[in-house]
């Protein structure tokens, strides 16, 4: 009877034991998680998808603070429409949350790619366009940007290597330093982005990448990318004189213009452009 | 009698480890099933959004974790196997009420939550983002949420390319 006693107190530690073992070793979605973010803050690390996305919403908010987005439901779908063409066609064709395209309501003539996806043209960009192809040339060169992650690029590296500390372990247990010094270099990186994408530019380097980008996406999309440097022509000869508008971001210098017309020459002839222009016109007119 | 006492004592040894890993160990696991939160999210063939997704996940499904790398997670949807963001789940939930080493050993009164852990290791997120709006009211987000919803239907994009002699 004592032998049986014994047996059922074993059997039931053994039990016990082996409950314990499972929850020991299976390891919770939470713990994981939170253990691989201690690891990315401990290493340099890029900036990620998500993060991205929300650099590009701070980023594009202060963009629609400056221009009110054009209501014109039937002309944002179209813009839409051309640009998922390129996009998906390009080096990147799924961002976190997808691209997204804007008409901007300013005669001025320029475009923006905020981190993540999000694209702005301006109703005098739109209107300077002659056909479709024009179009989705400047979308495609600003899904450049975005592929090429040249907006990200700008957030200083000092300042980046803030953000990394601030994930630290140590300020992980002051919270609301952590929140704090996150939301200020968190602001610090939007005005690192806004600065080189809408006031000063990108370098010439990344012009010319996403001048490349673009060219290359136009032909897979079926566009012509001959268009990108005629719409660049039509660009320079509409703001001639002037010292804002696109060219304060995109500067077209004049070794920049004949390097695309040399990379678009070399595409294969574009199908239908003609009637893919007559639709161009129905919806801009 | 030998025997009798190695049994006492081992059922013990075993009692004792069985309950500690226990109350030290978290409750939940891998094969466990996460809802999905956000809207139009997709299963990937890999952790990453470059590849044509396998599946759509729509808000309110749940899904199967297999294994998680990174930010991904590898989840099993009505059958079919593919990766989705963690972005698509909610935040990490705090562990067990229960903390033994606080007991034993005077652990903090206010640990830190896994919520609070993720918020500042993932570095910026819709907490920070949040933060940022308040110190900034003239910025328009509305703006913002208006240009997400700007979606293009897939079928209508399908014909829009075809009627424009586009490559699909």
């Amino acid at each position: 009877m004592r032998n049986q006693a014994r047996w059922l107190a074993l059997l039931v530690a053994a039990l016990v034991l082996v409950q314990g073992c499972v929850a020991a070793s299976v390891v919770s979605v939470g713990a994981i998680a939170a253990k691989g973010v201690t690891k990315a803050a401990e290493a340099s690390r890029p900036i990620n998808d998500s993060e991205e996305y929300y650099v590009g919403r701070a980023v594009a908010a202060r963009i629609l603070g400056k221009y009110p987005l054009y209501q014109n439901p039937k002309l944002t779908a179209y813009v839409n429409e051309v640009g998922e063409t390129v996009a998906r066609k390009s080096s990147r064709p799924r961002t976190f949350r997808g691209y997204r395209f804007a008409v901007l309501d300013t005669p001025e003539i320029n475009a923006f790619a905020c981190p993540g996806g999000l694209i702005f043209i301006t109703r005098g960009l739109v209107q300077t366009c002659a056909t479709e192809d024009q179009l989705a040339a400047v979308l495609a060169h600003e899904v450049g940007h975005v592929a090429n992650k040249d907006g990200v690029n700008s957030i200083s590296q000092a300042r980046w290597s803030q953000v990394l500390t601030a994930m630290g372990t140590e300020a992980v247990k002051q919270y609301a330093g952590v929140g704090g010094s996150l939301v200020a270099l968190f602001e610090g990186s939007i005005d690192d982005v806004f600065k080189t994408i809408v006031v000063n530019g990108y370098s010439r380097t990344a012009e010319e990448a996403a001048d490349k980008a673009a060219v290359a996406t136009l032909g897979r999309a079926g566009y012509d990318p001959r268009a990108l440097p005629q719409v660049l022509d039509k660009m320079m000869a509409k703001e001639k004189g002037t010292s804002g508008g696109i060219f304060k971001t995109h500067p077209p210098t004049s070794e920049r213009l004949a390097k695309l017309k040399v990379e678009a020459a070399e595409a294969p002839p574009s199908q239908d452009e003609a009637g893919r222009t007559r639709r161009f016109k129905a919806m801009t007119s | 009698m030998r025997r009798s006492v190695f049994g006492q004592k081992a059922a013990g040894a075993l009692l004792a480890l069985g309950l500690a890993l226990l109350l030290l160990g978290p409750g939940t696991g891998w094969g466990e099933t996460l809802e999905v939160i956000q809207p139009n999210q997709s299963l990937y063939p890999d952790p990453d959004f470059a590849g044509a997704p396998v599946g759509a996940v729509p808000a309110g499904s749940r899904v199967q974790v297999i294994r998680q790398a990174g930010d991904w997670y590898k989840v099993d949807y009505q059958g079919i196997q593919g990766w989705i963001h963690r972005q698509a789940f909610p935040a990490p939930k705090a562990q067990s009420g229960f903390n033994l080493p606080g007991v034993l050993f005077g652990a903090p009164a206010k640990e830190t939550t896994s919520d609070e852990v993720a918020l500042a290791g993932k570095g910026f997120t819709p907490e920070v983002e949040s933060g940022y709006r308040q110190k900034h009211p003239e910025l328009n987000f509305a703006g913002v949420d208006q240009v997400e919803s700007f979606k293009v239907n897939p079928g209508k994009l399908d014909a829009f390319i075809k009627e424009g002699g586009l490559n699909p």
